[in-house]
């Protein structure tokens, strides 16, 4: 068959129709935490209990009494995701609850920044659990400050066109990988099926397993709330969010073909962006580039030959469910 | 758990701050000021279609494979697709949406594989009778489509025809190279099977007076073409065939071979096949046309094709003197400008004064142009000049028992609107005879344009050619010059259709609303927006990617309900 699936693609069949987050939740507009947390209950099903520091996930869950998912969600203090889930999970444990998953939700401040002592030590623990972390790139519930997840040359609150930050996006998946977790994966709310898969491989798993899920803001990106599909599309397709998953801390693979979309068609979308130079754009382009080529050599190594699956590129590339298996 | 989802306090724990209630009591939707609106549209192949064939959906269905399925969209506005997929020019093509991406859909392909997959399989007879009797006068596609959708509606249907054999300019006309015999024989066995009774040999006028055919029947449709042909109105006419004449003289078997030179004057769809047909016979033909190769109303692909075989053009030309001279033909020219734009739209020519050269040629065929013989008919039905009126919706005329449509009203013009013209005809006769009142005018829906398609969802994929005979091969034969292509390289082409403006239920609205305010209905239902929640972000309005979903100000839906 050709690759003209579009006309008729098949309704996304591995999405359950059954709904774990009530709509009238308090997110803003076209936002893509509560998008996040919608597919990713709808692969864990309802035995799961969700463990959720500070972040607009906090907000959005709804005010006293009232609450958004079908299943338990423990508020907990900003810095303590990990650290709180472990306990959880004893708890759980320690009055033999029939099998539950603990799946600790933190925005991308409570992860790359002031969770981090707690996750890294989980990790190193092997505790078991899914820590999810719906990455906005930017401490967006207290107005747009920059984290170790905001990308280079992104405005925030904090780093105005005047005082950009020259840091690039701290490489969460790389440092999780390096404590050895049995599995790392990278997704987003535009490839529902290859989020579904990957949280459906997390769930067939023991132990700490790391999911970095790219959750666009509105508001915090400068884009239209409409666009945020599109946006996390774009930065699939142009490499500056790659698909791929890590095992054991060692075995990576790429869901993806080399991107063909220039980065500047990811960022021109953004008003956070709007403030770069050419030069500026051209230096993001080189330093995804770069990752690219070390994370296709890291996918060599483990397969001995290069990454096949959606041709990121806009010319058609169409839904992660056309990736072709390897081999 | 309950089904909420939220577990009891167990009573030995210390106090803690707990849940009681979900989010839905929060009618989110009142944040919303603009509205996604979920309606289908019109695709721009749909529109241009002169049978308006539901091309979205017949693409739907032949992309799974399902030719029953597939087939039964496409007969219910086209009775005949392996015929119109060889000889209809194809304006659905022309907008297809997918051209602004890679390559048109080809639909002309599309639709000759399910024409001839279904060729012989269709032709069941009515499962009811009614009973009532429709005479049909001509047997061209206006009479072959009205037959079929009224016979299909259990009515008695007999066609009445002057020619031996029924077929009109399908069979009399139309070269074997476009349009091989044994197509429309088989589309004729068709109408057989159904029940439809075909009466040839008989002209209505001459044999037999219109008013006859009413005493046997309730309603008559007639579709009796445009056969009478133009002389060129110039000393020495009588020195050119005409090309009709010519046309049917070779299809049934009477000229064999042609050589020399042969002029052929016209530029419409008679002179190209009358010049391609020469080429095929051994001749040399040179089309000499009064305007040039942009007004000419032939259809530009077999203008191309005429190229190819070897026709040579000579524009701004025109024949005012044929005489013979020593066993040859010597037409004297004039060459002509373009001037003012006449009521066709097209510049009208004008001699160079002057101009006059002569041509020497072994013969010359006119293809000038063809006019409906009205003589049979009554004078109800006609104008102050003599030709056949009748409403283009209905081909109801003054008289309420006669019907009239194809190129009998039109003038010449194409075969699929000669078949729209039937089945319109059937219908409204159809609905006359049930005692019904005139269905509404069919109303187009808003087109989609390539803006509404999301490009995205849709891989570059080359489109499927049907294979041609080589050019030094056709030029020399009358076998068909254009193949078919197979189910697996239909159902390609099939799914490289965007599907524009038609809900395939690929949920992509569903999957991508952060606020679960889409509602998936059953299987092939257009999916819902749930009001109480939506905040009208409008992502499912760029994640459709079939254009179907638009964001309305809230304001003026208030204003429309
Ligand atoms: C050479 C040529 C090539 C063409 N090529 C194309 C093409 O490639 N694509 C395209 O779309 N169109 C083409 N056309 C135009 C197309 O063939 C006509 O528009 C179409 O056939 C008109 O259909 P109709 O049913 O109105 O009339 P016709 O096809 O002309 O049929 C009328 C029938 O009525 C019969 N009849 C007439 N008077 C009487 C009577 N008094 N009693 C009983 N029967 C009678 C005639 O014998 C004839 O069989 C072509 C036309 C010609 C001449
Ligand atoms: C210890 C502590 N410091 C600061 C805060 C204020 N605070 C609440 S949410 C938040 C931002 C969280 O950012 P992130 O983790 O990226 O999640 P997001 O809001 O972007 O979804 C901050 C700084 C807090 N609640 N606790
Ligand atoms: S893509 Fe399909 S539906 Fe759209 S115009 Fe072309 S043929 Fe018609
Ligand atoms: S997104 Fe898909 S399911 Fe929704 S309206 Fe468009 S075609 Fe139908
Ligand atoms: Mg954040």
């Amino acid at each position: 068959m050709n690759t003209g699936w579009g006309g008729m693609n098949t309704g996304w069949s591995e999405l359950s129709r059954e709904e774990y987050l009530h709509p009238g939740h308090v997110a803003c507009q076209g936002c893509g935490a509560a998008l996040a947390m919608r597919l990713v209950l709808k692969a864990t099903g309802d035995r799961v209990m969700v463990v959720l520091p500070a972040a607009c996930w906090t907000i959005i869950d709804g005010s006293f009494p009232t609450h958004a998912l079908r299943v338990p969600l423990l508020h907990t203090a900003f810095e303590t995701a990990a650290a709180a889930a472990t306990g959880l999970r004893a708890g759980l444990d320690a009055v033999g609850a029939p099998p539950t998953t603990v799946m600790a939700w933190a925005g991308d401040g409570g992860t790359f920044d002031i969770g981090f002592q707690a996750i890294s030590s989980a990790a190193e623990r092997d505790e078991d659990m899914i820590y999810v972390c719906y990455d906005n790139e930017a401490y967006m519930n207290t107005g747009i400050q920059r984290s170790s997840a905001t990308p280079w040359g992104a405005w925030t609150a904090t780093t105005p066109a005047a005082r950009p930050q020259d840091r690039p996006k701290k490489d969460i998946v790389g440092i999780l990988a390096a404590h050895r977790i049995p599995y790392a994966a990278t997704t987003t709310v535009a490839h529902p099926d290859d989020l579904v898969r990957k949280v459906t491989r997390a769930l067939g798993v023991r132990g700490f397993r790391f999911l970095h899920l790219l959750a666009p803001c509105p508001p915090g990106w400068k884009v239209d709330s409409s666009l945020v599909i599109k946006a996390a599309r774009l930065a699939v397709a142009s490499g500056v969010f790659p698909l791929y998953e890590v095992e054991d801390g060692v075995r990576l693979t790429l869901n993806m073909s080399a991107p063909t979309v220039p980065v500047a068609e990811y960022l021109s979308l953004q008003g956070r962006f709007a403030h770069l130079t050419e030069e500026q754009a051209a230096h993001i382009q080189s330093m995804v580039d770069a990752r690219w080529v070390d994370l296709e050599d890291w996918h060599l190594r483990t397969h001995g030959g290069p990454p096949i699956g959606i041709p990121s590129a806009l010319d058609g590339h169409g839904r992660p469910g056309d990736v072709v298996p390897h081999g | 758990m309950s089904g909420s989802g939220i577990p009891a306090v167990p009573h030995d724990l210390p106090e803690v701050p707990l849940s009681s209630t979900d989010t839905r009591a929060n009618r989110t939707g009142s944040w919303r000021h603009v509205r996604p609106v979920i309606a289908e549209k019109a695709a721009p192949c749909h529109k241009a279609c002169l049978l308006h064939a539901p091309i979205p959906q017949v693409m739907t269905a032949l992309a799974r494979g399902d030719i029953p399925a597939a087939g039964a969209s496409l007969l219910n506005h086209n009775p005949f697709p392996a015929i119109t997929a060889r000889v209809c020019p194809h304006p659905c093509q022309v907008g297809c949406n997918r051209g602004r991406y890679d390559e048109p859909i080809n639909i002309r392909a599309v639709e000759r594989f399910l024409g001839d997959a279904l060729l012989h399989r269709k032709g069941a007879p009515p499962d009811v009778s009614t009973g009532r009797r429709v005479a049909v006068v001509g047997s061209g596609p206006a009479g072959l489509a009205a037959a079929f959708y009224l016979r299909a509606r259990g009515h008695d249907v007999t066609i009445y025809e002057r020619e031996a054999e029924p077929g009109g300019m399908l069979r009399d006309a139309i070269p074997a190279y476009r349009l091989p015999a044994e197509i429309l024989d088989a589309e004729i066995e068709g109408l057989r099977r159904m029940g439809v009774v075909f009466r040839c040999g008989v002209e209505i006028g001459s044999d037999m007076p219109l008013a006859d055919l009413l005493a046997a029947h309730d309603v008559v449709f007639a579709a009796t073409g445009a056969h009478g042909e133009r002389g060129l109105g110039a000393p020495g006419e009588e020195h050119l065939t005409r090309g009709l004449e010519f046309l049917r003289g070779v299809r049934r078997g009477e000229i064999t071979s042609a050589s020399g030179t042969v002029a052929v004057v016209g530029g419409g769809n008679v002179a190209i096949d009358v010049a391609r047909t020469l080429v095929r016979l051994g001749a040399r033909a040179v089309v000499l046309y009064r305007r040039t190769r942009k007004e000419m109303p032939a259809i530009e692909e077999e203008v191309e094709h005429a190229i190819a075989d070897g026709v040579t053009f000579e524009f701004l030309t025109l024949p005012v003197v044929a005489e013979r001279v020593d066993g040859h033909l010597r037409l004297t020219l004039v060459t002509m400008q373009l001037g003012e734009p006449d009521r066709s739209g097209r510049r009208r020519p004008v001699p160079v004064p002057g101009s006059e050269h002569s041509f020497e040629c072994d013969g010359a065929i006119a293809a000038i142009g063809e006019v409906a013989e009205t003589k049979f008919l009554p004078k109800e039905v006609l104008d102050e000049q003599g030709w056949a009126r009748a409403d283009k919706a209905t081909g109801a005329t003054a008289e309420g028992w006669l019907y009239l449509g194809g190129d009998l009203i039109t003038g010449p013009a194409t075969v699929s609107e000669a078949i729209a013209w039937g089945r319109r005809a059937a219908l409204a006769i159809d609905r006359r005879l049930r005692g019904e009142p005139p269905a509404a005018p069919e109303r187009l829906l808003p087109t989609v344009s390539i803006k509404g398609i999301n490009l995205d969802y849709f891989r570059r994929a080359p489109r499927t050619v049907q294979p041609a005979l080589p050019v030094e091969t056709r030029r020399l034969t009358f076998e068909e010059e254009i193949g078919g292509i197979d189910l697996v390289q239909a159902m390609e082409e099939a799914a490289r259709c965007f599907v524009c403006g038609t809900c395939t239920v690929c949920a992509n609205c569903w999957a991508f609303c952060p606020d679960a305010a889409i509602e998936l209905g059953a299987e092939d239902a257009i999916p819902r927006v749930t009001l109480d929640y939506c905040k009208g972000c409008g992502i499912c309005v760029v994640e459709c990617p079939r254009g179907i979903i638009a964001l309305v100000d809230e304001a003026k839906v208030e204003v429309r309900a």
